[in-house]
């Protein structure tokens, strides 16, 4: 009875529903408040102290005020359902991370996380966007897709790598993300160090095509497309699909945060030292996102496509080469 | 804090189970909160009338060619100049080689399973 408790808290408080979506919001606020400083702008200031409400302002002007428009081609129920369901995957893979409260290991737990937590979402958002057709949401469906097919292997490979380069030894479920806690030996040697290497910089340039940022964002390309894949959403719809996009990258990077830097070591979970580092390592991993967002035009759909393969295929290939020579 | 140590059959399952919860949670949620206002709108064209485009989607072909052409662009070539040349010999030299490669891989595999098989 108690662990079901556990469990029902673990799903609708933290680092569930309440926890991701908080933490989804407060990413989107850091995000626009750096870029907006990188570019000599004052980004959000008004709503709530520094301005850290202005995300969760908009969420709810969009749910509450805006009108849903629709076209004689839209079937609104349906995307409503496919982003609530793109929603829903990534914050219930959090249970298999280590900061949950009830955490459920097993071994690959890796592969159903992934599943759960990148292509889900991915899925919903093309399906979503399917249900408001649109010439331009076609065009920004059709890029997405393109860049997915090599942005998604990347980033399998790069959480994949160093997840099974921490429970090769033993000591810990294979290929389970409970082997955060040998993530340090994996940075300890230089031949493992390199592979760790190689994989964070295929997760990173992944992680940018997935959250579409800059250089990556041509399927939502303002001004050229419209807004790409999301042209005919408006009002709670459009609410639903920021919310799935924040609450898609919170999770990657909290994701990020385990795989390479191993959590909250070397501190333990429950310790000031271990919350403070924790939240230190993923504000990291928000800069460096933020920052190539902020410095980097946006690239063509043909050159995003060979800079993918580039920068984040050909390492996440180079990285399971050395791992199956290792 | 807890550990459920479970096989990955059970996991999947579980994680279901937090997966329906989630969406009727959250589904509950959007449409007791939602704004009820719908407006029913013509398909953004940048102010173009609809009969400027024949079909809402595009098609299966011109997403393949577009991918072709733009990243697999050396697949592309190689498939321009030396297959679809327009000559019938230049295919049947290509093709025939490609046939000459695989009739020697399975000579071959042939050979070496006659020698090492039982």
């Amino acid at each position: 009875m108690w662990e079901l408790l556990l469990l029902l808290t673990s799903t609708l408080i933290f680092p569930g529903l309440l926890f991701t979506i908080s933490l989804a919001l407060f990413t989107q606020y850091i995000v626009r408040k750096l870029a907006a400083r990188f570019q000599s702008r004052m980004g959000p200031s008004y709503v709530g102290p520094f301005g850290v409400l202005q995300p969760f302002y908009d969420f709810w002007k969009l749910l509450r005020v805006k009108e849903v428009v629709k076209t004689r081609f839209s079937m609104v129920r349906a995307a409503e359902i496919f982003l609530i369901l793109g929603i829903a995957f990534p914050i219930a893979a959090l249970i298999f991370l280590p900061i949950s409260p009830l955490k459920v290991n097993c071994e690959f737990d890796v592969l159903i996380f992934f599943y759960m937590a990148s292509v889900m979402p991915l899925i919903a958002v093309t399906m979503a966007s399917m249900a408001m057709p649109g010439p331009y949401t076609t065009m920004g469906v059709s890029r997405l897709l393109s860049m997915a097919t090599l942005a998604e292997p990347a980033f399998f490979a790069s959480i994949v790598i160093p997840v099974y380069l921490a429970t090769r030894s033993g000591e810990a479920l294979f290929m389970s993300l409970s082997g955060y806690v040998n993530v340090p030996t994996a940075w300890g040697s230089i031949p493992t160090a390199i592979i760790m290497i190689l994989c964070f910089i295929a997760f990173i340039v992944s992680l940018q095509a997935k959250a579409m940022y800059q250089p990556f964002n041509i399927p939502e390309a303002e001004q050229e497309i419209i807004a790409g894949f999301e042209t005919e959403f408006s009002g709670p719809l459009l609410a639903l699909m920021r919310l799935l996009h924040d609450v898609d990258l919170a999770v990657s990077i909290l994701l990020g945060v385990y795989v390479f830097f191993g959590g909250p070591l070397p501190f333990r979970h429950l310790s000031i030292g271990g919350i403070l580092l924790l939240v230190l390592k993923y504000l990291v991993l928000v800069v460096i996102v933020t920052l190539v967002r902020s410095v980097m035009g946006r690239y063509r759909i043909d050159q995003a496509l060979v800079q993918l393969f580039k920068y984040s295929l050909v390492p996440a290939l180079v990285a399971v080469i050395l791992t199956l020579l290792l | 804090m807890v550990t459920w140590q479970v096989s990955p059959y059970e996991a999947v399952t579980i994680s279901a189970g937090v997966v329906a919860l989630l969406l009727v949670v959250v589904t509950a949620l959007y449409y007791s909160l939602k704004s009820r206002t719908t407006r029913i709108s013509d398909v953004y064209l940048s102010g173009e009338p609809e009969s400027v485009v024949s079909q809402l989607s595009v098609g299966v072909a011109a997403l393949y060619w577009g991918f072709m052409k733009r990243f697999a662009r050396v697949v592309f070539s190689t498939l321009t100049t030396r297959v679809h040349t327009g000559s019938l010999h230049d295919w049947y030299k290509f093709i025939s080689s490609w046939f000459s490669l695989l009739l020697l891989i399975s000579i071959v595999v042939f050979t070496v399973f006659l020698v090492i098989g039982d």
